[in-house]
């Protein structure tokens, strides 16, 4: 992997990642290194993509706890300077219940409310949205934006 | 021995020392305490606080004291070495990683580590993985992927003392004012109160008030890498709490 200038980065082509897995603990430092690889190639400065690697953790966590009844599928697309990254639900075919069901908690208010507190922070910007009856959590982090 | 000690040693077990046999131990593990600390210093340098090097020297050395065996005409200098440079082994192979990693990425970390932090300094801001690359002489590839493994190295004690003898405690304060002040962080605020007053302090600067973790680490004089670890095993705590309180209890 070369390195790439500030220059290069701003007028190289976009590049698109996706990858898919059970929404297991084990699998998230998948998706972690993608963003750190994203990340890297977006100029992003160490602090930067240690901030993106935390919001992908919390993307992660977006639908429920990783017990591994749902699949998450994730879109990471880098445009210049620009990381954005999209993590989808998406039902495993015979496991038990857990697409169907809404996360029913105590403390999912709270939950969702720290996520969004945090992301706040570690990214430029963040939301949820369902899109073809899926739901979505993404976000985007520009080069330099870190949030003070 | 007469008086009180000499009850006392009636008394113990058998196969209890004596206070003389104790008084020996002591005084074999006072006069090598020096080694203890030399032998930390050997092994200074590959992630782990002196601090916490001594301490396992020093253990290494009681138990050394309390095994010695004169009459098998060994130097006690020569088998409390051994001990010692065993159990220091020991604390690197089964301590250091909550994952094994590989070896080049154990000692690529540990480049990076001290990269890192003289880099920052240099660049007034945290270095981008091209920089640390070609300053070690590496492919970014294989610094990603140390800075992953780094994610499963255990966190050195923040409890070591600096060159003025303070601690990373002592840096962080006992008290949490700056919470008291923050209404709009309320979640945050409330699941923080799981954490200990360390990780408090730290998930307080990041998401709080908003510093890099760069700027942590040198507030704190700590290394970026280790605020990166402390952080993510903050909310990783943070999460784990939360889904717990979720959970109904097992029937």
């Amino acid at each position: 992997m070369n390195a790439m200038t500030a220059e290069q980065r701003q007028t190289s082509a976009r590049e698109v990642i996706e990858i898919s897995f059970p929404g297991s603990v084990e699998f998230v430092v998948l998706a972690r290194f993608t963003a750190a690889t994203i990340g890297a190639r977006a100029g992003f400065d160490l602090d930067e993509i240690d901030d993106l690697r935390l919001a992908v953790d919390e993307l992660s966590v977006s639908f429920g706890p990783l017990d591994g009844h749902t699949g998450l599928r994730y879109e990471f697309l880098r445009q210049g300077e620009t990381v954005s990254v999209r993590c989808t639900r998406e039902p495993i075919e015979g496991a038990e219940g857990g697409f169907q069901a809404e996360r029913e908690v105590i403390n999912w208010q709270q939950a969702r409310e720290l996520s969004e507190q945090l992301l706040d922070e570690l990214v430029t910007a963040h939301g949820r949205e369902v899109t073809a009856g899926r739901s979505v959590a993404w976000l985007t982090k520009h080069r330099g934006s870190t949030v003070r | 021995m007469t008086g009180p000690m000499a009850t006392i040693d009636a008394e113990l077990p058998a196969d209890t020392p004596s206070s003389r046999e104790k008084d020996e131990r002591d005084q074999l593990v006072t006069s090598h305490l020096g080694l203890a600390h030399q032998l930390a210093r050997r092994f200074g340098n590959r992630g782990e606080a002196h601090d916490d090097l001594v301490q396992v020297a020093s253990l290494a050395l009681v138990r050394a004291a309390e095994r010695f065996d004169p009459d098998r005409g060994i130097m006690f200098s020569t088998f409390a070495a051994a001990s010692i440079i065993g159990e220091l082994k020991r604390h690197f192979r089964d301590r250091g990683w909550a994952v094994r990693a590989p070896r080049r990425l154990q000692e690529l970390l540990l480049e990076i580590g001290s990269t890192v932090d003289r880099l920052g300094q240099e660049l007034g801001r945290a270095p981008t993985v091209p920089e640390l690359a070609q300053t070690i002489g590496a492919t970014e590839a294989d610094v990603l992927e140390a800075l992953e493994a780094g994610q499963s190295y255990r966190t050195s004690s923040l409890d070591a003392r600096d060159r003025e003898g303070q601690t990373m405690a002592d840096s962080l304060g006992s008290e949490d004012t700056g919470f008291t002040s923050v209404e709009n962080h309320s979640a945050l605020t409330q699941a923080m109160d799981t954490l200990s007053a360390r990780d408090r302090r730290i998930v307080q600067l990041r998401f709080v008030d908003g510093l890099s973790q760069s700027e942590i680490a040198a507030r704190l004089g700590v290394s970026q890498m280790q605020i990166s670890r402390l952080l993510a095993a903050s909310l990783r705590q943070l999460r784990s709490n939360i889904d717990a309180r979720d959970r109904p209890p097992r029937s």
